[in-house]
């Protein structure tokens, strides 16, 4: 259930390794929520986060369960769905993290990485955000925190697999919000830019990066406010707007 | 199994439901039951919930989410005044849907008054039990299971008459016990008699907390009604100034000439109604602020001899229609806690926590309570209670709150689960220790867990 200020009790987080994920559900922990499932591949990445959740709980009443959840599975979405309402009485909010970077030029040329690309960000995972929903729709409540990127708000030449599959991710999720939205079910889209965790360590830091910890702090102000979607930080959303109406032909000179 | 209820269950459409605080909205189906003086028409429900989970809801005047089950079945009474008899002893038998609305509008003028009134008359008979709700007489009448001649319960098997005397153990249970132990089909409430439909009031300001508490100590038990309002955002000297009202049912001797024609009259004001939709920060500490300052300047030092209607005196805001909407979409909640006599320093220490956050508390109200009754989750108990509207939005009110919760745990105190919209199980299990007992009775007589509200899930009540 969720009390006065829209804190949840019961948390699932799909991408159990993710450190937004892992910010999210220890900011969640703090302010009282109680029970977690971290569901991703890496059980020693997922136990770790685990113990960060439960000492962040100021009561430390929080209990955290970790289940294997591999997006790419065959049955991931059954498995996930009776692996998330056996661990919890109700599920009241759904962080959906997973994301893969990928090596644009290396999925340029090979193309089943690049469908896993794909597979990963956006069209695995849209069946699994729609099964979550509608367990929340028939329980009559609940929140889907879906992490999105600036990277899908114009799909550049420097990362087009990953930016597209973001954008149809993005997409997908702000039209279940609009689904959803009589269905007392809310939908959080969350647009990070460049944000400094180990999936992008490899990488210079763009303009306006941003932390895991500043992406949870604006997630949870998002969501206290039923807001359909947030850009972390605030400014890049201005920015990526602004590119988003430039002429192509000027778009493709600019220099990321 | 009855497939003929099932089948009209299963049609029911989902409502987003929400308590008064329009905080936690969630969809449930809503059954509207005709209002029966007796069960035959709720015993279905309960028999062919299909694994649903199941509550009653009265009003919806709860603030938190005690009257709704997100994804179950929410089951209405309707109001409906038509099947209750009064008896010549004062005794009066109503339906669990029943507002105290209808019933002030039907019996005032027949001189009879609620023997207990919380500050809205939008409230059913089965949800002043449920909560066991207690208004400005707690310190000298109680809280209203107090004035229960007896009632009559539909657990999910079986149906119960329940008094003080008659299944006692079910009867405490229920009072207080948030609908969880069944549906309330009817009651038979002692009501109070009058000879009119004024209070004699009294008005006084107190420049601080200190001139309150001892005012109020001193004097209240001369008075059948008492109640403070507090300025939580006067500091220093003036901290926890308010002002106090206090009274009695005027007697017809004591009523103006003018009013004596027709001296048990009726007629609350036509009802203004609040727009839908309200910019989500109108009540910010500085709008609240000013708003305190000219209602505490506004107030008399001391007036007395006053002659109001019931209305004007008891529910003042029942003259707007949905006044809750003027928190805007976030919604507000109301902490309210009661602790014992003797913690007065306690009282001082949580009254400087609130003015320090700045909180923006339109509605501060103070009073003393009584001696607490049986009802094992019944919230008034003797000593003095706060309650305090918050509206949502900042992001240090649920520390605060969290803190103040420790507060009143230290002083023995608890918070009041109608109200109740965010603390902690742990919290709640500490402030009533008598909660196993309840659970043990619920467990009876509701073996499969039937009945069960967002409150008792979020809380574990059961």
């Amino acid at each position: 259930m969720f009390d006065a200020m829209h804190t949840p009790d019961n948390v699932l987080i799909v991408g159990g390794s993710s450190e937004i994920g892992l910010e999210i559900a220890k900011a969640l922990a703090r302010r009282g929520s109680t029970k977690f499932v971290l569901a991703g591949r890496s059980f020693e990445t997922m136990q770790r986060a685990a113990n960060e959740i439960s000492s962040a709980s100021p009561a430390g009443a929080t209990s955290v369960s970790v289940v294997y959840c591999d997006v790419l599975a065959e049955n991931a979405v059954v498995d996930l769905l009776s692996a998330a309402s056996a661990e919890l009485p109700t599920i009241d909010m759904t962080i959906f993290a997973i994301g893969d970077l990928g090596d644009q030029s290396q999925l340029e040329s090979d193309l089943k990485a690049a469908q896993q690309i794909l597979e990963t960000n956006f069209s695995r995972l849209a069946p699994a955000i729609q099964g979550i929903a509608n367990v929340m729709k028939s329980q009559g409540f609940g929140h889907i925190v879906v992490l999105s990127s600036v990277a899908g708000v114009r799909v550049r030449r420097s990362n087009y697999f990953y930016g597209s599959a973001k954008a149809g991710l993005d997409g997908f999720a702000m039209a279940l919000n609009d689904a959803l939205i009589d269905e007392g079910v809310n939908v959080t889209v969350v647009r990070p830019g460049f944000v400094r965790t180990k999936m992008t360590a490899h990488l210079p830091a763009a303009p306006l990066s941003t932390t895991a910890q500043a992406v949870a702090k604006a997630t949870l102000e998002a969501t206290d406010k039923q807001k359909a979607s947030v850009y972390v930080p605030k400014a890049i959303g201005v920015v990526v707007n602004l590119y988003r109406l430039l002429p192509r032909n000027i778009a493709r000179r600019v220099p990321f | 199994m009855n497939s003929e209820s099932s089948s009209i269950a299963g049609k029911i459409p989902m409502q987003t439901i929400s308590g008064w605080g329009r905080t936690q909205r969630v969809r449930s189906k809503v059954i509207n039951v005709t209002s029966t003086l007796d069960s035959n028409h709720i015993s279905p429900v309960l028999a062919n919930s299909d694994g649903d989970h199941v509550i009653s809801r009265g009003l919806g005047r709860s603030y938190g989410d005690a009257a709704q089950i997100a994804g179950g079945t929410v089951i209405i009474l309707n109001d409906d005044i038509n099947g209750s008899a009064i008896g010549a002893d004062g005794a009066l038998r109503v339906s669990g849907g029943t507002s105290l609305d209808a019933i002030m509008k039907k019996y005032v003028p027949q001189g009879y008054f609620v023997p207990v009134t919380p500050g809205t008359r939008y409230v059913t008979v089965g949800g002043a039990i449920a909560a066991d709700i207690h208004g400005k007489n707690h310190h000298v009448s109680g809280s209203f299971a107090n004035h229960l001649h007896n009632l009559k319960l539909i657990a999910p098997q079986d149906s119960f008459d329940l008094s003080p005397t008659e299944n006692p153990e079910i009867f405490w249970a229920t009072v207080g016990g948030m609908g969880l132990t069944g549906v309330i089909a009817n009651a038979t409430v002692r009501m109070l008699p009058i000879e009119t439909s004024y209070i004699s009031m009294e008005t006084r300001r107190a420049k601080d907390l200190d001139e309150l508490l001892a005012i109020m100590a001193g004097s209240d038990d001369d008075f059948r009604y008492s109640v403070a309002w507090i300025d939580c955002l006067s500091k220093g000297a003036a901290m926890g100034r308010g002002v106090l009202t206090r009274g009695d049912h005027t007697s017809l001797d004591a009523l103006p000439k003018n009013k004596r024609t027709d001296p048990l009259k009726f007629k609350p004001n036509s009802r203004l109604v609040a727009p839908d939709w309200f910019p989500p920060h109108l009540l910010n500490p500085l709008s609240v602020r000013a708003f305190n300052e000219v209602w505490f300047r506004k107030a008399p030092r001391l007036r007395q001899g006053e002659v109001v209607p019931l209305s004007t005196f008891f529910h003042p805001l029942d003259g707007v229609q949905g006044w809750n909407k003027i928190y805007g979409r976030y919604g507000f909640l109301q902490y309210q806690f009661v602790i014992p006599d003797g913690e007065e320093e306690t009282l001082r220490k949580i009254m400087g926590k609130i003015s320090n956050a700045n909180v923006a508390s339109f509605l501060a109200v103070l009073k003393r309570f009584g001696e607490s009754n049986s009802g094992l989750l019944s919230f008034p108990k003797r000593g003095w209670t706060l309650a305090l509207d918050i509206p949502i939005g900042s992001s240090t009110l649920s520390s605060l709150l969290d803190e103040l919760d420790k507060d009143v745990l230290e002083a023995n105190g608890r918070l009041y689960l109608a109200k109740e919209s965010r603390a902690s199980r742990e919290t709640i299990r500490a402030m009533y220790p008598r909660l196993k007992e309840f659970a043990e009775i619920k467990a009876r007589l509701d073996p499969k867990g039937i009945i069960v509200s967002d409150l008792s899930r979020r809380l574990c009540l059961t």
